[in-house]
């Protein structure tokens, strides 16, 4: 009974790194004010990136670097299109989206399959001792080692640093950012590529440490639900652990089913559930904001900013 | 007076003009504001005030002119460049960033003027400042929470931490509680003493007689007039120069009796929902035959009645009547939209659809009236915008032009003529001539002269010449509420309707 | 010195030209860079794919089967756009519409007489559709909740379903094991024309274009429609009741992606099997954004995109290359699309620090 909790929770934790760390990006690109769609491409290019860099005999920091770097430069894109541009949001997203899927594609066809790199396990000393808790949490990968810290990094930026304050100022009130002399700007391209840099690390997460090697369209939809996960999480990176762990949980039940031949619930309906969850998630945020408990969206979110004169 | 010729000004603006595309919103602008010294821009609504504000304050550029500060000829290319060197300004709409508190938003804009501070030692300085000019204030609040009164103090003391000597404020009473423009008429006047110039749009001419050592009158993106205090003797004369000289009705007015009355509203609050209801205990009647006017400074809750009146917004409380027919505050909104021609004071967004065409505009809300027929009838359509075209003489190519083409002017007449082709029995027009030209004006002015022989007619309107030139009526709204109904004809009363509506009382 | 994007007052002419040679010219910059990056001649590859989609009257009678379920798809979307609405689930419904199908054909019409077979096929193929599309109609209306992550999630669900249904109870009890449902029966086919594979689906997609046309340009719904998109304050101004129309104008949106879905199995695949959803859902975003959301637009576009399958799949079997570069050149044509737009709105200016602008234009 034990090992199986402790095999489930291992596995939650396992399978929401990816979608953790695409939410926690784009939590900063909301933050500033830019909707930005396009994680599901920025996560698969990522992915491709960190694969392909393994493959070749790439170290695997290069690897995660590559990843990251793939993952900014269509943030980078979107940015452009969506601040400079002043271009809706939406559609520029989306086609990102729809671009970083095809690249992935099409670069990939050729590795497909292939492993380079496998970031195994690797068990923290003395911390994974512990009973229970030292196997859950800390029998994992590095990059889940990283994701522990990036979680309060993040937050800590975003609500206790001055430039967590202009990033918030930004995208809540672009206009008397901008009054006070707040380059809004640079503050936007800033974020969104730093979302884009944290698709890419989940991308390369899923690539070469969850399930190593390039598969085409190995998200199946994490950075639709990472987008989704941040609207759960009120755009706090705290919050957005909760709405992964979710997706992660589910995703293990499937594993634990699979490895053990019971099926309380069937399959396919297992596979349905972190979406449909997902959708549940979307509603009971709505409803509670229709109730007169605001939810925190940035208010300027979507909106191109433009000073005239 | 302050005014010493000597002294350099502290600010000096030399010719600035200023264009939005083909609008000239500021020519020929020259003014000085000297240490000390409190200048009072007047001036009505689109006169270009706030845009010759934002560009003293670095938010616009000049298209041409020059800007000198204590006689350094200064381009500033934004807020914060102009901020160090001593300019900064208060906007109508603060400029506070709400989910921050009030000393975070002092550091922010601290940190941009390129001073990087502690938010300890900020803190420090908002105190020292705050007790100083008696802008007491909790700077661990959220801007958020803060009243009006509030939000102004955090604003000025963002300018005070960032050592501005040039403080402009837009309208800076307009949303301020009586005990609150009082505190603030203090502060100013101990800015005064410590040798910053102010600069202070206002609407309301008691507070220009009260602080204000010199004026300047803005019309149509000029400056029309320039005088110190002294030679304004009363709020007349004041009021005299700011409306222009011709206060004497231009249009013709002839008096019909009035008929039936259409519109009753009894005991009206609301809207419903909010905490503080804009508007409270609203009583008044129209009749066919008649205009009356509710007049009052912007802010002041018209523009919350005339939605729930036009049947947008729910009220809370109180009755309705219309054409005999009894309706409660929540059942009104439901039952009448269709019934009421109704002209709002946004035209390019609510009034109109800028990317359809005339003939598709024409028919925005006369949909119903058009007939059970599933298509729409394009040969009426062009017929009827033909007709409206001709009938009030719109400017434009052809029926085929998108509304955004229009001219501001053309478009009111557009959407008067779309309003009155439903022969309603009450006409309702909020802000109607805002921003229009002269002509445009006189042509609405007609045009709604004309319609009391078959309606009702409400008119909303912050301008005071209008609702003289227009009205039989004049109801006087201050705070949410009707302070006064006053009739045209009556010379005596019509003559204090300015201080009413400055809330100056009797 | 630095560059600034500016207002412009005045529209350049023949704007719908330029923002289709400005998307394409950079689609078509975008792809040649992913070529030589994967080493192949650019020239080369677009020779090959112009020559495979309209070379032979067998690679455009294809594109033109191609371009069946994008007209469909890109006229759901173009009419969701229409009121500022992201259908994003297209291909959810499309899939749904391909269910609703393979139900009336394989378990609900075997007795019928066959002059009611296909009728049949087409409305559940819409319904399903439609149904499909309720979901995050109601989540819009009543909740909020936007509909772009609610329709895309919606996406993968229905797909998992399908999976779960070819995989499990349709299974073809006679197919050896192979996933996918039993054949549909002659009179579930639809017709197929010119001796080649267009199929009825083809006049359906024009009939829907003609329909949703006229519908959107003459009648008093459609102009509702059109206030509601084009002006927002405006269509609450005039009391329109904007809730209904969400969900009216989404059931439109999923009834249309349906029937590209029953026509798609019923036309071509007569079978539910793998390899039905392959993104026509999402192609019908980038049909329906160079059309401009026009409806009588979308066949235009509809085509190109269709040419543009049929290219990547002669590059496939020719060149043997991914086909998957289509979906690149989609990418980029909709940023292309974005570009060209923002172009047209603003024009670029270099100011100096030193000069005052000159004035822009009197028009």
């Amino acid at each position: 009974m034990i090992d199986d909790i402790v095999f489930i929770s291992q596995i939650t934790i396992k399978s929401s790194i990816g979608v953790l760390l695409a939410a926690i990006g784009e939590i900063f690109a909301e933050r500033s004010g830019i909707l930005n769609l396009g994680v599901e491409g920025m996560m698969l290019v990522g992915a491709l990136t960190g694969a392909a860099i393994g493959l070749a005999g790439g170290p695997p920091l290069l690897a995660l670097g590559g990843g990251m770097l793939a993952g900014a430069l269509l943030a980078m894109l979107h940015a452009f299109f969506s601040i400079t541009l002043r271009a809706d949001q939406t559609l520029s997203g989306l086609a990102i989206a729809i671009l970083g899927g095809g690249l992935s594609n099409f670069l990939g066809r050729p590795i497909i399959g292939e492993v380079g790199i496998r970031l195994k396990a690797f068990p923290l000393p003395y911390l994974s001792d512990i009973p229970v808790i030292g196997e859950i949490f800390f029998n994992q990968s590095v990059l889940v080692y990283l994701a522990y810290l990036i979680i309060p990094f993040a937050s800590y930026v975003l609500f206790h640093t001055r430039t967590g304050l202009k990033i918030r100022a930004v995208g809540d009130d672009a206009v008397s950012a901008d009054v006070i002399g707040i380059n809004v700007t640079a503050i936007r391209y800033c974020c969104t590529i730093f979302g884009g840099i944290l698709a890419g690390l989940g991308g390369c997460y899923l690539s070469l440490a969850y399930t190593p090697g390039w598969k085409e369209n190995m998200t199946a939809g994490q950075g639709w639900i990472a987008i989704a996960m941040v609207i759960f999480s009120l755009w706090s990176p705290y919050r957005a652990v909760l709405g992964a762990l979710l997706f992660g949980g589910l995703t293990a039940l499937q594993f634990f089913f699979q490895a053990t031949g019971i099926e309380v619930i069937p399959v396919y309906i297992l596979l349905m559930l972190p979406y449909l969850l997902t959708i549940g998630v979307l509603i009971l945020v709505m409803h509670l904001k229709k109730g007169g408990k605001d939810g925190k969206s940035p208010r300027c979110l979507g909106v191109p900013f433009h000073r005239e004169g | 007076m302050t005014q010493n010729p000597a002294a350099t000004p502290l600010l000096a603006c030399r010719g600035v003009e200023k264009r939005f595309g083909p609008v000239i919103a500021n020519k020929d602008i020259n003014l000085e504001v000297f240490p000390g010294e409190i200048l009072a821009i007047l001036g009505e609504n689109g006169a270009g005030k706030s845009t010759l504000m934002s560009i003293i304050a670095g938010r616009y550029r000049p298209d041409a002119g020059s800007i000198e500060i204590n006689g350094k000829a200064s381009l500033f290319v934004s807020p914060a460049k102009a901020l160090s060197l001593g300019v900064g300004m208060v906007y109508q709409r603060f400029m506070l960033m709400d989910t921050l508190t009030v000393a975070e938003n002092i550091l922010l804009a601290a940190d941009a003027c390129g001073r990087s501070v502690s938010l300890r030692a900020i803190k420090k300085e908002i105190n020292l400042l705050a007790n100083r000019y008696g802008l007491e204030i909790d700077a661990d609040r959220q801007a958020g929470s803060l009243s009006m009164g509030e939000r102004q103090r955090a604003e000025i003391l963002k300018l005070l931490v960032q050592s501005a000597r040039l403080l402009i404020f837009d309208e800076p009473t307009a949303v301020l509680a009586p005990p609150d423009v009082e505190r603030f008429f203090q502060v100013v006047s101990r800015l005064k003493e410590d040798g910053c110039g102010i600069i202070f749009i206002t609407h309301k001419l008691e507070e220009v007689l009260k602080i204000a050592d010199r004026i300047a009158i803005l019309r149509k993106g000029r400056i029309i007039t320039q005088t110190t205090l002294d030679r304004v003797s009363s709020k007349r004369d004041l009021a005299r120069l700011m409306v222009g000289r011709e206060v004497v009705l231009r249009v013709d007015k002839p008096t019909i009796a009035t008929k039936d009355t259409v519109l009753e509203v009894c005991g009206l609050t609301g809207p419903k929902g909010s905490m503080q209801p804009a508007f409270t205990d609203i009583s008044f009647n129209v009749c066919r035959g008649e205009i009356l006017s509710i007049i009052g400074v912007a802010g002041n809750g018209q523009a919350s009645l005339c939605k729930t009146i036009n049947a947008q917004t729910t009220g809370q409380n109180g009755t309705i009547q219309f054409l005999g027919n009894s309706f409660d505050a929540a059942t009104w909104a439901t039952r009448r939209q269709s019934e009421i021609a109704y002209v709002p004071e946004d035209r390019h967004h609510a009034g109109s659809v800028a990317g359809m065409d005339l003939a598709e505009n024409f028919l925005l809300t006369r949909l119903e009236q058009s007939g059970n027929s599933f298509w729409l009838q394009h040969a009426r359509m062009e017929s009827d915008i033909q007709t409206a075209v001709q009938e009030y003489s719109i400017v434009t190519h052809s029926s085929r032009t998108l509304a955004g083409q229009l001219s501001g002017g053309n478009l009111q007449k557009l959407i008067l003529a779309r309003e009155l082709a439903k022969n309603p029995a009450l006409f309702i027009a909020e802000q109607p001539t805002q921003g229009l030209d002269i002509s445009a004006t006189e042509e609405v002015w007609q045009a709604i002269l004309a319609q009391r022989q078959f309606s009702a007619v409400l008119l909303f309107t912050g301008d005071l010449k209008e609702a003289l030139s227009l009205s039989d009526r004049i109801a006087v709204m201050f705070s949410g509420r009707i302070i006064e109904i006053i009739n045209a004809g009556d010379a005596d009363s019509v003559g204090r309707i300015g201080l009413l509506m400055a809330g100056a009382g009797g | 010195m630095r560059l600034r994007l500016e207002k412009r007052y005045t529209k350049p002419q023949n704007e719908q030209l330029l923002i289709a040679v400005i998307s394409f010219g950079l689609a078509l910059l975008v792809g040649s860079i992913i070529f030589l990056i994967y080493g192949a001649n650019p020239f080369l590859a677009y020779g090959v794919m112009f020559q495979g989609a309209f070379g032979s009257s067998l690679g455009f009678t294809e594109v033109i089967v191609k371009a069946i379920p994008l007209m469909l798809t890109g006229l759901a979307v173009a009419i969701a756009a229409t009121m500022l609405l992201w259908n994003i689930g297209c291909e959810g419904q499309f899939v749904f519409g391909a269910l609703g199908a393979t139900w009336a054909a394989l378990y609900l019409t075997p007795d019928w007489p066959s002059y009611s077979v296909l009728p049949a096929l087409i409305i559940c193929g819409a319904a399903a559709g439609m149904l499909w599309a309720l979901i995050p109609a109601i989540l819009k209306a009543h909740f909020q909740v936007s509909e772009i992550l609610t329709t895309l999630l919606l996406n993968y669900v229905a797909i998992i379903i399908m999976d779960h249904l070819y995989f499990g109870p349709w299974r073809d009890p006679d197919g050896m094991g192979f996933p996918g449902s039993a054949l549909f029966p002659d009179a579930a086919a639809l017709p197929r024309f010119f001796d080649s594979r267009i199929h009825l689906g083809l006049f359906l997609a024009i009939a829907a274009t003609i329909v949703l046309h006229i519908l959107l340009r003459h009648s008093k719904w459609g102009f509702r429609i059109r206030v509601i998109g084009k002006g927002p304050m405006a269509a609450q101004y005039a009391g329109m009741k904007v809730n209904r129309e969400i969900i009216r104008v989404m059931l439109i949106s999923g009834a249309l992606a349906g029937l590209a879905g029953m026509s798609e199995v019923a036309g071509i695949h007569l079978r539910l099997q793998e390899g039905l959803s392959v993104g026509y859902g999402y192609d019908g975003i980038i049909v329906a954004c160079l059309a401009g959301f026009r409806p009588k637009m979308v066949p235009i576009f509809a085509l190109v995109l269709g040419g543009l399958i049929i290219g990547g799949e002669q590059l496939q079997s020719s060149m043997h290359l991914p086909a998957s570069i289509v979906q690149v050149l989609e990418g980029a044509l909709l940023l292309g699309f974005l570009a060209s737009e923002a172009l047209l709105r603003f024009r670029l200016r270099i100011i100096t620090s030193s000069s005052p602008s000159p004035s822009t234009n009197n028009a």
